[in-house]
């Protein structure tokens, strides 16, 4: 299933990707990481298109990663 | 409370929280806040806006900070007033934005280009953070300067109760400043003496400025240094974590205490050289490759010694690893 990763402690909560994502698959979460942000949490399994944009309009590099996946 | 006017801002990772409360509160309060196109625009805001007689203040990153040397020297040279906030985050370059001290040099030493110096306050907790940016506003009309506010991602990301006390101030008019009335029509704001005795003379002029807030300026923290044998020096996040490690060291029985410098420029001295002649052993941890390091082993000037215990690109030392850091150098020294 096409999901998204987010390396939480490395999140630091700006939303462009919640905002970018046109499937709404991208939350803010409650609960703080290590650094004190509310990280993103991908909420979308059902309808993830790994269509990248989330990826493409994160700042920081790395820490979101896109896995798309074929379906056998 | 600081009677703070004008806030010119730009956003950068970890100090956008603070325009963005600026966008909301300043407003509010009938003040004014302003997003500019780039860092290079805020300072020269910051310039005209402090010309004009208000108290104004911004917040950046290393990266920002550094895109407004040139404005920060032509602040320092027309002695205009102004308040700067460094939340430093890790670099060189676009780095990123966890913690770091690495703009010590920056920031204390003047990074702009020529002679001059900006006053440096650094808290260690969101309550300082609060008092030294409230007072931060008539120091720099006091002495026409500018202050920076050197604080780091920790700091700026930490969730602590403050108690807002005080009495909220405002500048008066200022004599020396342009208010676009017949007054003020004589007042000239400048950097510029292409004679040089004049130039010389303003120099001096700013020279003897800088002497008399050093002298004026100073504060520190002295915590369990009396006795202790090492004294841990730290400042923002590194001094949280330093005060921990004191506490676990005396409970195991070693004299260690932990000397907080609260403002970097002017840099205590006096007390850096008071236990270099007691030859008490310094250990100054930050995350840095030995910013501070360097100043205190200057001060020290060889007669005691001066260990560094730095971090990079995040990484913070824990309490465990400076305690056995510590008991580590005693032993070494009774073997």
């Amino acid at each position: 299933m096409n999901h998204v990763e987010i390396h939480r402690d490395e999140c630091k909560g700006c939303a462009v990707c919640v905002a970018a994502c046109p499937h709404g698959c991208l939350v803010i979460g409650d609960t703080l990481n290590l650094m004190g942000y509310q990280y993103v949490e991908f909420v979308g399994n059902d309808r993830c298109t790994a269509c990248g944009l989330c990826f493409t309009v994160c700042p920081e590099p790395g820490a979101l990663v896109v896995y798309g996946m074929k379906k056998v | 409370m600081g009677g703070c006017t004008h806030f010119f801002g730009y956003p950068i990772t970890p100090a956008s929280e603070i325009a963005q409360q600026a966008a909301y509160w300043f407003p509010l309060a009938g003040r004014h806040f302003l997003q500019a196109e780039s860092e290079v625009s805020v300072i020269n805001m910051l310039y005209g806006a402090s010309s004009a007689g208000a108290r104004v203040m911004t917040a950046s990153s290393g990266p920002g900070i550094a895109l407004m040397g040139e404005g920060l020297s032509y602040m320092a040279g027309a002695c205009l007033p102004a308040v700067v906030v460094d939340m430093q985050r890790s670099g060189p370059g676009l780095g990123n934005i966890w913690p770091e001290q690495s703009d010590y040099n920056m920031v204390v030493k003047g990074g702009g280009h020529g002679d001059y110096r900006t006053i440096v306050l650094a808290p260690y907790s969101a309550q300082e953070m609060f008092e030294m940016t409230m007072k931060s506003f008539e120091i720099a009309d006091r002495y026409r300067m500018t202050v920076f506010i050197l604080s780091d991602a920790y700091i700026g990301q930490m969730m602590e109760q403050v108690s807002i006390e005080g009495i909220p101030s405002e500048s008066g008019k200022k004599d020396w400043a342009v208010y676009a009335d017949a007054q003020s029509r004589s007042n000239l704001i400048t950097s510029i003496y292409m004679n040089i005795e004049k130039q010389s003379e303003h120099n001096r002029k700013l020279q003897k400025t800088y002497e008399k807030a050093s002298r004026e300026l100073l504060e520190f923290e002295h915590v369990a240094t009396e006795d202790a044998q090492v004294v841990f020096v730290a400042y923002g996040i590194c001094a949280r974590i330093c005060l921990s490690a004191v506490r676990s060291l005396r409970r195991l029985g070693l004299k260690v205490g932990l000397f907080r410098p609260k403002t970097l420029w002017p840099l205590p001295e006096q007390e850096i050289k008071q236990f270099a002649a007691a030859k008490k052993t310094l250990v100054v941890v930050e995350l840095s490759s030995g910013m501070l390091a360097s100043d205190i082993s200057l001060y020290a000037n060889g007669a005691t010694e001066v260990l560094h215990i730095g971090s990079f690109g995040g990484a913070t030392p824990t309490v465990t690893s400076l305690v056995d850091r510590i008991i580590e150098h005693i032993g070494d020294r009774h073997a």
